[in-house]
Order: structure tokens, then C-alpha cells, then sequence
């Protein structure tokens, strides 16, 4: 009934070992190190990567923010208090003219004591760019008046708005960043260095250092951290120079901050020194700073990048309320806080709307940093 | 000249009762709202409720008498803003009417001897919220049992009561009659009794007799402090006796309304009262308005309550940047937005720092061309059209254009950059190049720092405005924000080298008005810190008056205090506004920064322009809120400004 | 059990003391004292001080005593049940704490409900549809409460609900409810006032609760017993709900206790701009202004919650998840 099976052998020569060979790209991926993996892991997470896309340009816009800016923050344009957002268009009646802005119209309604706008069909003001502008001192050294984008001559560009000296939002806005987009960024760097170092300690030694430092995180969380904020920062010597100040609240941030990591770092090593890697360590006599620093801290590196990473917008929001509760940054510093506690007003919402948009900026950089974070955690998880 | 002045008032308040003569005796017209309550027997008639001389509340000019009724209501931004019912409220011994002028209120005379010799006379009759009578005993029980005791007043009789350091002999001739007299003159006697934070000198005796230790009952005493958990009865004494304070619902007091709600609460009500001695020309019992409703609501909610409707009455909490949010609001209907004007003698000031602990600021601090120079090179035209929308009043920190002291040339403030910087080149500021900084006699470049403590950003704003056009002059501006505490701290130990500040609080000075906040009588005067508690002290700690001028101004503040009569007064004030104006001690930017007032269109007799000032002013104290009242209809009022 | 509960609530003691150390040191970190801010706010005011009165009430206040000494005064009376007394309403502590605890805890209820009625739905879908759009669409929704700064939204929100709703403004329910109890109408009142904060706190903690049910949802489904009950066909829903739902709804049951300290200071910053009668907006006041007692006792409260919190915490997980036993394994 049965047919043969038909016998076929594979006419090379057997290769015992063929079940075990990679091939050269998956050769890389195993061999690749723990960086390596965690990045190719985050590539797949689309909008993590977006989100760093966009984090980088914001972190690249603020090294070059006074080219970036149309105006110089502070340049005050009195004509021209509370006027709205201009927009960018490309035809007038109908005719191609390139990037340009209609120029306002000014009248004053002495009833209500409004300054209302209306653009001027006839003033078609054409944007420069590439251009000379307002004069600065880059990074307050190198004096400038290089711009991306400038006003027409005699003319205005305030493609936000102006607030109610007449200064242009967009230029505060971008000028606001460098506070607001390093804040974060310094706070968490002084919160990882406090969490690595106690938590470090606390995890590898145990006994009674883990038993006080445990205590200390305890009692610290214990504290609501706006009422330990409001009294750190009221503390703190307002009339120190602005540049102080926000240091002062960085460190602030970062030493209220650092016991959520040092409890990361405790409970990971707390596990990590019971393996074997390690006591191979111990018995071939290495000191526990390089065990620490060396064997155990790496091996969990990563997830503490991704931890740190959704600490940041905490901060920046944090810097923002303190702004709101008249603690923190004032003007004349500009931050995203400072121009939105000036947005804080009923005056804002309901006349001048365009106040509020440094509120986008905000939202960008905490939904960013909170993506990039989350895919940071999902790629440093070994196990996914 | 003061005696007559009063002596007139009494005779005019004599006049306009003899008119409403048939109403105070019989035609008096209760509240509806008490109806019930008299009926029942619980409160006497009205006729017998009333003084039997009530005051007679008939201003004449855009006065409509009104009808009984309805509920104010008004919006606080804190709990402890209880105590502006009593500073709305405005009844004092004496109070000042629209035009300022001292005028008697509670009581039914005051003859006032040369400033020495004050004899008071009540209204007979007259009656505390709960129905028992006020009389003199109410001051003796003051006098004898409240400042005379070292438990309750250790520190004796308040400042103001102390001529040359020396108390009053206070007596009581009869039941209506009290006499305050000293040997040298006090000017600031009536004044103090007429402040919205008055000097109260009578208190309910028969209600604080019962935690006062010399007539309550010892165990019961010791029980109710024990069950108050206050530490003796003095502290319990004073808790309940807070007639400024206002927080104590149970306290009889002379005002229109009285506190209903207990503390603390969200919202305070008032309710009229019943013994409230002021009627109308028609012979209606005052308050018109049987209620008032106090809410409390964070200070920057404020506006989006009123704009909402929520309030009948609001002027606290507003500013001047609101009024184009409420003037909007105010197309609708129902209410209507007024711009009054303010008596700050400027809104903002600039404060340089005489007794600055740096020797090279303080010596250019204290030269007069120095401060004049600076003064010249602000602009304050751009500042008023940027700011206040060019509705401001430019010029110096000092008396208002509607005072009897006004001279055009007091407050005129040039901007003239050129002359700023002949001024500075004089003093020998050198500048380095043509158009770069200034420099000062020890090397260091021309930074004023300037400290500002404000919670809103209008002080930054003006600063730099300023900042531009102070460069011109070759001085550079840089802004320090400061906390309150700090600031004032920094002042007082001459750290810092500059201050912004609101100006004088009162810029409508007549002759009586006292000069204290012309002459270095306080620490808490931002430009001579040091020189104020020196003299507040007598001389115990900060530093003696070493500048001419202001040497002169003590002297003046002495001729003021001593003179004969207004005549003498006038003159003494006359010569301090002009050192003042020579010398700019301190530099004014722009005042009469108008105040929105929101009114209801249904509610009355709230002027269309008004003063807003606490001193004198007591806000809308003395406009007399109890004569304000609700008509039926609304009514819309011409737009303005 | 019993034993361990006796040791946890040992524990406590030393850190409560320490804590109250510590809070009472915070508090008079920043310059000047009750009295100096007040008389600054009467000077910004035009209002001008009374310096005897000042003095006398400084005396009166205890003021003028060592930090050390009123230390131990206010510890001293928490431990009989004295809260101090607070300056600025004039009236004992706990009589100003007690009122607003009520609107505090329906409000923070409130808002807990909302944040889980909004987050489960969208956790859980994201989980079961991992990066399709939906999951990227609405967690992007939640997470831009998270990511507005509350005080913005509040303040927005708030000025079109009344301009197109004619919904009131601030508080939690109309001024002529303030002085009465509890009733019928002024529940209903509180209904027409309560849903804007709830809508603006609920949405700031929904996005870390989305994430947080997410991640625990991926776990769960990727253990083995998620595939054999697939392989033994149970349908997907069924399979959802029966255990990983449960599993990783642990972590939320166990975390009440946390909602234990949201009513002293929860949302403060909102309940400032709203103007809400809870008492987080009294203890950012009562910062601001000095008032130590009432700081440091409202400070006080809530450290206890927390540590309170933090046990119920412990015991709610040890009784829902029968793979922990309290007490064992703390050494590691």
C-alpha cells in the first residue's frame, strides 16, 4: 500500500555545529553590549524615538536660541503692547510675494482701554532672513545681531504675539527655554548623583547604614513636597543674583528628588550583591567601590537612565508652580515658569490669549520626556 | 480755626435735624424687615431704638434718599478682610465727610479747645447693636479698666494719646459728656478717632465686664478661660475685644451692620443694626440695606467672581489692568464699571537709600543733584501711555493737584536728558567713553541696583522702562526682586542701595493733615530708614539726622505739631513740600493710577467718581455704604472714561 | 501578624519625632515670622501697623520665645492632643483644620473615582492593543493633563465654563450654603460646583495611572498561565478579566493608602486658583504667611497619613495577594 518515501540527503557536507551558528546580524545582536541592544530595542519604539527627535531639537535650539529668536527678549516695542499673533502668509491678493506679515493697524478704544489691531492690506512687510537684527551677546560673550528671521525693514514680525511691554513672545519664549529645559535636566543630575551614592551605599553595606538611610527616605517622603518646596525655596535668598537663584532651586529639586532613585538603586542591589558575579568579585578581592562602580552599578545602569528620564518634566512642571507661587524664578529672569505665571491672569485667558502659549512648549518637552522615558524602561527591561 | 469749623458742622447737623424735626420725633421709618421682630415684642420701635438726636444723613448734591431693603454683597480675598465692615462701615466718634473735613458722627459734638482740651458729647439715647445704652461709662471702662491695666495694655496708653510724652487727664462730667485734655497741644487726637483703623476709645463695658478680672466672678472667670483655653483672662479679654478686627460675632458695636457668622467661615454675613444711630431726611432708619454677604475667594479670582456677576460692590481686588476684562463684562448690564481716583501721592516711587551702608552710595545718594539728575532722566510720559494707558498723573511723589496745598510747581517733573547729564557731569560721574557707562568715584561702574518687592510685575515693568532711558544718561538699572521681609530688612540695614515702592499713601494734604510721611519720623520710610528709628526710638538705635534739609523738616514737623492754628500749620507744611520738591528725596513717577469700582446698576447713591483711599477714606467709608441702596429697576450710566 | 503590626507601629515613633523635628525646623526656615508678614501685608495695603499692638501680640503669640521653646511647647501639646493655636483665624488649630476636612475628603474621593473611571478603560485597552493608534491616541490624551501645569488649566477652565455654561465661579458650592450644615440642596449645589476640580485633578494623576496599569497589564498577559488558559480556550475577555486584570489591579488597591495625605495637601495649587474650601489651600496660605502652628500641625497630619498609609498599604496587598507574607524577607 505504502509508497517509499522518496530518500533525499543534502548533498554538502554536515556541519554539526549549524544549529548553534548565528547569522551575522543576529551574531551582532547577541554579541552587542547591554548600550547597543537597549537602542536597538528603543528603535522600535516609534514614538520614543520621535520624542528624543524632538527633545534633541529642542536641546539644539536652546545652544543657538539668539539666532533663533527674531528679536532680543527684551527689546521693548511700546507701539505695539498686547498685539496678536501675525500671521506668516505667501500670497497677497492673489499674487505670490514669499513669506511675509500684513502690519497692524493701531487704534486705541478709550471705552474699554483696549489697544485693538487689524492688519493693513496695504503694509505687506516681507521677511528677511539670514539677517541682522536686534544686537546680542551670545551666550552673554560673543556680540551678534546674526538672525534666522527678521522683521522687514521698519516693519514687525510678532508671529506669537507681544505681551503687554510689547516684548515678542516668540523670542521669550525660545529665551525662556535655556532656564526651563536645563532645570530639569541639572536637578536630576544632582537627584542621581545623591540617589546612586546613598542608595549604593545603603544596598551594599546594609545593616545599619541601609537602617538610617531607609529611615532619612522615609521621613523625606514622609513630607508633602510642595509645602518642602514652598519652605526651601522661601528660605532661599531671593536677592541673590537670578543666576543663583536657579541654582539654588535646581538643588532644591534635586535634593527632594533623590529618594525615589535611591530606593531604585537600594532594592537593586540589595539582589544584585547576592549573585554569583559578585561574590566572584568579593573572593577575588576587589574593594566595594569597585564592586559597586564597577560590577553592580552597570548592570542596571540603563534602567536608571529611563527613570531619571520621567523625573525631568516633573521638574520643569515643578519649576513652573513654585513660578506660579511667587517662589522660585521672577522676572526680570525669562523661563516657561515666569512667562506662565505672567499668563496667570484673567486678563490673559480672556483678552490675550496668545499669553498662554508657552504652555505648548511645556506640554512638547513633558509628553516628550515622558515617551522617550517610558521607551527608555521598556528597552533597558532585559527580559522583553 | 478748627474749633469753628467743627462749630459750623454742628450747627449745619443742628439745621438739617430741625428740617427733619417731625421725623425724629415720631416719623421715624423702621426696615420691613424688622417688622416681625417689633411686633413680637423682641426689639422696642424704632423711635425708641433711635438717639434721640440720630444724625441726619442728607448730603444734598446727587443724593436720592432710598427704601429699606435688600442684600450687598461684596468679595474679600482673605478671611481676615472681616475688618473692612468696619472700616466700610465708618462710624466714628467723628468722621471725615466727602470733602474731607472733620465732622462729628457718633457723637452729637466735639468742642476742641486750641488742640488740648476735647469735649466730647454723646447722642443721649444713643444705643450698642444689643440694645444697651452707650454712654460715657463705655470710655471710662476704657480708660480706667482697659489701658489702665498693666495685664491687658502693658505698654499704657497708645502713642497717639501721649502729647510731648505726657497722657491725657481724661473725665467723665456727666453720662454724655467726655473731656480728654492735656497741657501742650494734640493734633493727632480727632484724626486718630477718625482713621479707618480708628483709635477706639470707648468700648461695650458691659459686655467685656464679664472677663474683666476686677468685675466677673473668679471661678466662672477661670472656668470660661480654661474652657477657651486661653492662657489668662487678659488674653481672653483681648480676643473678644476686637472691634477693628471685627471676628467676634457676640461684641455689641456702634456700626451699621453686624458680624453674624462665626469665624471661620467662607462667607460673612451682616445683618442691620437695629440701633444704628443715622436716619435719612425722610426719616428711614439707615442702614438701607438689611444685609450684607461677605465672601471670601483667593484675590485672583476676584475679578472673574465680579465678572460673573457675584458682586454688588467691589473695589478691593481690582486693579487697573481689569478694567478693559471688566468693562466688556459690563455690556451686559449688570453692573457698571467707575474709574475714582486715588490719593497715593504716587504709585510708584523710586527710594534712594540715604543711610546706604556703602560710603560712595550714601554720599552720591545724599546729593540732591544726583537725585534730581535721575529724576530727569526717567520718562515718565512713556511709562503712563505704556502702563496706565496715559491716564495717570505724571510727576513727583508728593501732594495731589485737589489739595488746598497744591501748587502746579510741587509736582512738575521734566524729562530733560541733556540737563540729567550736565547734572552728572557736574558731580564728576565721568564716563568712561562717549556713549558707555557712567563711573563712580572709587572706579566701579554707575549699577544702581534696584530692590523690588512686588508680587504683581508692574514694578518690573516701569524699572524697565526706566532702565532705557537711564542709559541714555549713562547709569545702568539693574532689577532685584525681593520678598517683602527681606526687602524692608535690607532697607533698614542700609543694604541695599535703591528701592521701588508705592508713594506716599495720602496725597490730599490739608493743614491738618499730619506730615509723618514727610519728615524722618519712621524706620519704615524706605529713603531715611536709619534716621526714622532713630527718632522713633529717641535715639536708642539707628543713626542721627546729619543732612540740613532734613533737619529742617524735624523742625517743621515741630511747628506743625505746636502751632497756634491752621494758619501756622498751613505754613509749616507749605515750606516741607517745598524742601521736598527741591530737594527729591524721593522720585515720584506717576500717581492718580485710577481704581475700578464696580457697582451694581440696581444699586444707588455710589458716586460716579469717587475717591478710593484708606486715609482719610476708610475705601467707600466715607461715600456712607449704610445710605446705599437697591432699586428695582436697573440702571445703565453713561460710558466713560 | 499581630507582632508584625506591634513593630511597624514601634517603628513609627522615633520617625514621627524625628519628623516633627523636622517640620518644625522647615517652617521657620524662611525670614520673619507671623507677625512681620502681616504687617508687611497691611503696609502693602496702605494700611499702617499699630508697633504696640504688634508687640503685645508677639508677647501674647509666644513669639518672642527660642525656636527651641516653642518647639517644645507645640510638641508638647501634640502629644496631649493640642494642636496649637493658629494666628491668623485667632482660633485653636483643630477648630480650623475640622471644618474643611469633609469637603477635602469628598473631593479627593471624588477626583480618586474619576481618575480610575477615566484611566481603567484606556489602561487596559492600551495594554490589549499595544501600539496600535488607539493605545498611542489615548494615552497621548491622558497624558496631557499630566503634562499642563494644573493652575493654567484650572484657571482656563474654570473662565469658559462660565462664559458658554454660565457654571459658577470657584468653590464648591453657592456662597449662601457657606454657614449651613449639610443638606439635600446644599449637596446638590456641591454637585453643580464639584465637577471642575474634579476634571482638573482627576486629569493630572490619570496619566500615571494609565502608564502604571498598562505596564502592569503587559506583564501579567505575558505570563504562562495567560497562554494556557488561551490554549484551554477561554474566550479573550474572560481571560482578561479572571486574572490579569486582577493581578494588576494590585499594585492601585494596595496603593488607598496613599489617598490618606491627598486631604491635607492634594491639588493645593488647584484648590488655590479654584478657591476651594479644602485645606490644601489653607496649608500653602498658612506656609506663606507663618502661621507655624497651623503649618506644622496640618505638616504633622499629614506625615502621620502617610505613614498610616503606607501600613494600611502593606496589610491591603498582604491580603489580596496571598503570595506576600508580611515579615518575611525584610532582612533582604
Amino acid at each position: 500500500m505504502s509508497q517509499p518515501i522518496p530518500h533525499y540527503v543534502d548533498p554538502r557536507p554536515f556541519d554539526p555545529q549549524a544549529g548553534e551558528r548565528l547569522s551575522p546580524e543576529l551574531e551582532r545582536y547577541y554579541m552587542s553590549s547591554q548600550w547597543r541592544m537597549m537602542w536597538l530595542k528603543l528603535r522600535r519604539h516609534r514614538l520614543a524615538v520621535i520624542s528624543g527627535a524632538i527633545l534633541a531639537a529642542l536641546y539644539a535650539m536652546i545652544l543657538i536660541a539668539e539666532i533663533l529668536a527674531p528679536y532680543d527678549p527684551n527689546t521693548r516695542h511700546t507701539e505695539f503692547i498686547y498685539a496678536p499673533p501675525q500671521d506668516v502668509r505667501l500670497f497677497h491678493e492673489g499674487r505670490f510675494v514669499g513669506p511675509h506679515v500684513l502690519g497692524w493697524e493701531k487704534s486705541l478704544d478709550m471705552d474699554t482701554l483696549k489697544r485693538v489691531y487689524t492688519p493693513d492690506p496695504a503694509k505687506v512687510e516681507k521677511l528677511r532672513f539670514l539677517c541682522s537684527g536686534d544686537t546680542y551677546r551670545f551666550w552673554g560673550l560673543i556680540e551678534g545681531s546674526f538672525h534666522l528671521v527678521c522683521p522687514a525693514e521698519g516693519g514687525q514680525f510678532f508671529w506669537l504675539g507681544t505681551d503687554r511691554l510689547g516684548r515678542d513672545m516668540l523670542s521669550r519664549m525660545i529665551s525662556g527655554a535655556r532656564i526651563s529645559l536645563t532645570i530639569g535636566v541639572v536637578g536630576v543630575a544632582i537627584s542621581f548623583v545623591l540617589g546612586i551614592a546613598l542608595g549604593g551605599l545603603a544596598g551594599y553595606y546594609g545593616g545599619w547604614v541601609d537602617a538610617t538611610i531607609t529611615r532619612a527616605i522615609e521621613i523625606i517622603r514622609s513630607f508633602p513636597k510642595l509645602p518642602l518646596f514652598m519652605a526651601l525655596s522661601a528660605a532661599l535668598p531671593i536677592w541673590l543674583p537670578p543666576i543663583w537663584v536657579y541654582f539654588g532651586i535646581t538643588m532644591i529639586v534635586g535634593l527632594i528628588d533623590w529618594t525615589g532613585l535611591a530606593r531604585a538603586v537600594r532594592s537593586k542591589l540589595l539582589a544584585l550583591r547576592e549573585e554569583d558575579f559578585c561574590t566572584a568579585a568579593v573572593l577575588m578581592g576587589a574593594n566595594p567601590r569597585r564592586i559597586i562602580g564597577r560590577h553592580l552599578l552597570p548592570s542596571f545602569m540603563s534602567h536608571l537612565v529611563a527613570v531619571a528620564t520621567l523625573n525631568i518634566p516633573e521638574m520643569i512642571l515643578a519649576e513652573t508652580a513654585l513660578s506660579f507661587l511667587g517662589l522660585g524664578l521672577r522676572p526680570p529672569v525669562t523661563s516657561w515658569g515666569v512667562l506662565l505665571t505672567e499668563a496667570q491672569n484673567i486678563n490673559a485667558v480672556a483678552l490675550y490669549p496668545w499669553l498662554l502659549l508657552p504652555i505648548v512648549p511645556v506640554v512638547v518637552t513633558v509628553l516628550a520626556f515622558n515617551f522617550l522615558g517610558d521607551g527608555l524602561r521598556d528597552a533597558a527591561d532585559p527580559y522583553k | 480755626m478748627t474749633r469753628s469749623r467743627l462749630a459750623t458742622a454742628i450747627l449745619l447737623a443742628a439745621l438739617a435735624l430741625a428740617s427733619a424735626g417731625p421725623a425724629s420725633a415720631q416719623g421715624v421709618t423702621d426696615s420691613p424687615s424688622l417688622a416681625a421682630e417689633v411686633a413680637a415684642g423682641r426689639l422696642p420701635a424704632v423711635a425708641e431704638r433711635l438717639p434721640r438726636a440720630p444724625l441726619v444723613h442728607a448730603p444734598g448734591g446727587d443724593f436720592e434718599p432710598g427704601r429699606h431693603g435688600g442684600e450687598l454683597r461684596l468679595i474679600m480675598g482673605r478671611s481676615q478682610d472681616v475688618r473692612m465692615m468696619a472700616v466700610y462701615g465708618y462710624a466714628r466718634l467723628v468722621g471725615y465727610d466727602t470733602r474731607f473735613q472733620l465732622q462729628p458722627d457718633i457723637l452729637e459734638a466735639v468742642e476742641n479747645e486750641d488742640d488740648r482740651v476735647f469735649t466730647l458729647r454723646l447722642r443721649p439715647g444713643h444705643r450698642w447693636s444689643d440694645g444697651h445704652p452707650f454712654t460715657s461709662a463705655d470710655f471710662r471702662y476704657w480708660w480706667e479698666d482697659v489701658v489702665g491695666n498693666r495685664q491687658i495694655a502693658p505698654s499704657g496708653p497708645p502713642q497717639t494719646l501721649l502729647a510731648d510724652g505726657q497722657p491725657p487727664r481724661v473725665t467723665f462730667p456727666d453720662a454724655h459728656t467726655v473731656r480728654f485734655a492735656w497741657d501742650r497741644p494734640n493734633p493727632y487726637f480727632l484724626p486718630a478717632l477718625a482713621a479707618p483703623s480708628p483709635l477706639y476709645i470707648y468700648r461695650p463695658a458691659h459686655y467685656l465686664k464679664q472677663v474683666h478680672q476686677k468685675y466677673a466672678d473668679k471661678a466662672k472667670l477661670e472656668d470660661r478661660v480654661k474652657a477657651e483655653r486661653m492662657r489668662n483672662w487678659a488674653q481672653l479679654h483681648n480676643r473678644l475685644d476686637n472691634m477693628y478686627r471685627n471676628d467676634n460675632p457676640d461684641l455689641p458695636t456702634l456700626e451699621p451692620w453686624v458680624l453674624q457668622t462665626k469665624p471661620p467661615a467662607e462667607r460673612f454675613v451682616f445683618v442691620r443694626n437695629p440701633y444704628f444711630h443715622r436716619i435719612d431726611a425722610d426719616g428711614r432708619q439707615l442702614p438701607y440695606i438689611d444685609r450684607v454677604t461677605m465672601a471670601v475667594a483667593d484675590a485672583k479670582l476676584i475679578p472673574l467672581k465680579v465678572n460673573a456677576g457675584e458682586a454688588d460692590l467691589q473695589a478691593r481686588g481690582l486693579a487697573f489692568n481689569n478694567y478693559t476684562f471688566l468693562r466688556q463684562a459690563a455690556k451686559q448690564g449688570a453692573f457698571d464699571v467707575r474709574l475714582w481716583d486715588t490719593a497715593k501721592g504716587a504709585q510708584l516711587a523710586l527710594y534712594p537709600n540715604l543711610n546706604a551702608e556703602d560710603p560712595v552710595w550714601r554720599t552720591l545718594n545724599r546729593d540732591p543733584r544726583f537725585r534730581r539728575a535721575l529724576s530727569l532722566a526717567i520718562n515718565r510720559r512713556e511709562i503712563n501711555q505704556v502702563v496706565y494707558f496715559g491716564l495717570a498723573l505724571e510727576g513727583h511723589n508728593t501732594v495731589l493737584p485737589n489739595s488746598v496745598l497744591h501748587d502746579p510747581a510741587l509736582r512738575a517733573a521734566r524729562f530733560d536728558l541733556a540737563e540729567a547729564n550736565r547734572l552728572l557731569d557736574e558731580i564728576g560721574l565721568k564716563r568712561v567713553s562717549r556713549r558707555g557707562l557712567r563711573q563712580l568715584p572709587d572706579g566701579r561702574p554707575l549699577e544702581i541696583t534696584v530692590e523690588t518687592a512686588g508680587e504683581d510685575t508692574e514694578q518690573t515693568d516701569v524699572l524697565q522702562l526706566i532702565h532705557d532711558s537711564w542709559l541714555e544718561a549713562g547709569v545702568k538699572l539693574f532689577i532685584k526682586p525681593s520678598q517683602r521681609e527681606y526687602f524692608r530688612n535690607r532697607v533698614f540695614a542700609g543694604k541695599s542701595v535703591m528701592t521701588i515702592w508705592s508713594g506716599i499713601e495720602n496725597g490730599l494734604l490739608t493743614p491738618g493733615t499730619n506730615p509723618e510721611e514727610f519728615v524722618p519720623v519712621s524706620q519704615q520710610h524706605l529713603h531715611w530708614p536709619k534716621w526714622g528709628q532713630h527718632v522713633e526710638t529717641g535715639g536708642r538705635s539707628g543713626e542721627p539726622i546729619d543732612d540740613p534739609a532734613a533737619r529742617e523738616l524735624m523742625r517743621l514737623n515741630e511747628a506743625w505739631r505746636n502751632a497756634g492754628g491752621e494758619f501756622e500749620r498751613f505754613a509749616a507744611w507749605k515750606r516741607i513740600l517745598e524742601i521736598h520738591a527741591e530737594q527729591v528725596f524721593t522720585i515720584g513717577l506717576v500717581a492718580n493710577v485710577r481704581q475700578p469700582v464696580v457697582v451694581s446698576t440696581r444699586l444707588r447713591n455710589v458716586p460716579q467718581t469717587g475717591i478710593y483711599n484708606w486715609d482719610p477714606g476708610a475705601f467707600f467709608g466715607i461715600y456712607r455704604p449704610d445710605s446705599f441702596w437697591f432699586a428695582e429697576a436697573r440702571r445703565t450710566a453713561a460710558a466713560q472714561p | 501578624m499581630l507582632a508584625y503590626l506591634a513593630r511597624r507601629l514601634l517603628v513609627m515613633i522615633p520617625t514621627l519625632v524625628a519628623i516633627s523635628a523636622i517640620v518644625f525646623f522647615i517652617i521657620q526656615l524662611p525670614p520673619g515670622d507671623y507677625l512681620s508678614t502681616m504687617v508687611e501685608e497691611l503696609l502693602a495695603q496702605g494700611e499702617k501697623p499699630d508697633g504696640d499692638r504688634i508687640r503685645m501680640l508677639r508677647e501674647q503669640f509666644g513669639l518672642d520665645r527660642t525656636p527651641i521653646e516653642q518647639y517644645l511647647h507645640w510638641a508638647g501639646g501634640l502629644l496631649v492632643g493640642d494642636l496649637g493655636w493658629s494666628f491668623e483665624y485667632n482660633l485653636p488649630v483643630s477648630q480650623v483644620v475640622g471644618e474643611r476636612l469633609v469637603m477635602s475628603f469628598l473631593l479627593a474621593f471624588a477626583a480618586t473615582l474619576f481618575t480610575y473611571i477615566v484611566a481603567f478603560p484606556i489602561g487596559i485597552y492600551s495594554a490589549v492593543r499595544q501600539y496600535s493608534v488607539g493605545d498611542y491616541a489615548l494615552t497621548f490624551v491622558g497624558f496631557i493633563g499630566l503634562a499642563t501645569p494644573s493652575f493654567l488649566i484650572a484657571l482656563v477652565v474654570m473662565h469658559f465654563s462660565n462664559v458658554w455654561f454660565g457654571a459658577p465661579v470657584g468653590g464648591l458650592y453657592d456662597p449662601a450654603y457657606a454657614e449651613q450644615p449639610l443638606s439635600w440642596a446644599k449637596f446638590v449645589s456641591v454637585l453643580g460646583h464639584i465637577w471642575i476640580p474634579i476634571v482638573v485633578i482627576g486629569l493630572s494623576s490619570t496619566a500615571e495611572m494609565i502608564r502604571q496599569l498598562r505596564a502592569n497589564l503587559l506583564d501579567e498577559l505575558q505570563r504562562p498561565y495567560v497562554v494556557t488558559g488561551r490554549a484551554k480556550g477561554l474566550t479573550e475577555g474572560r481571560l482578561l478579566f479572571r486574572y490579569p486584570l486582577r493581578m494588576a489591579l494590585n499594585p492601585f488597591i494596595a496603593d488607598i493608602g496613599s489617598i490618606l495625605p491627598k486631604l491635607i495637601s492634594g491639588s493645593a495649587i488647584v484648590g488655590v486658583v479654584l478657591s476651594l474650601p479644602t485645606n490644601g489651600p489653607m496649608l500653602l496660605r498658612a506656609l506663606q504667611s507663618h502661621d507655624m502652628y497651623l503649618a506644622g500641625s496640618f505638616l504633622m497630619i499629614e506625615a502621620v497619613l502617610v505613614v498610616v498609609g503606607m501600613l494600611i498599604s502593606d496589610i491591603a496587598l498582604a491580603l489580596l495577594d496571598p503570595r506576600i507574607r508580611l515579615g518575611a524577607g525584610s532582612e533582604k
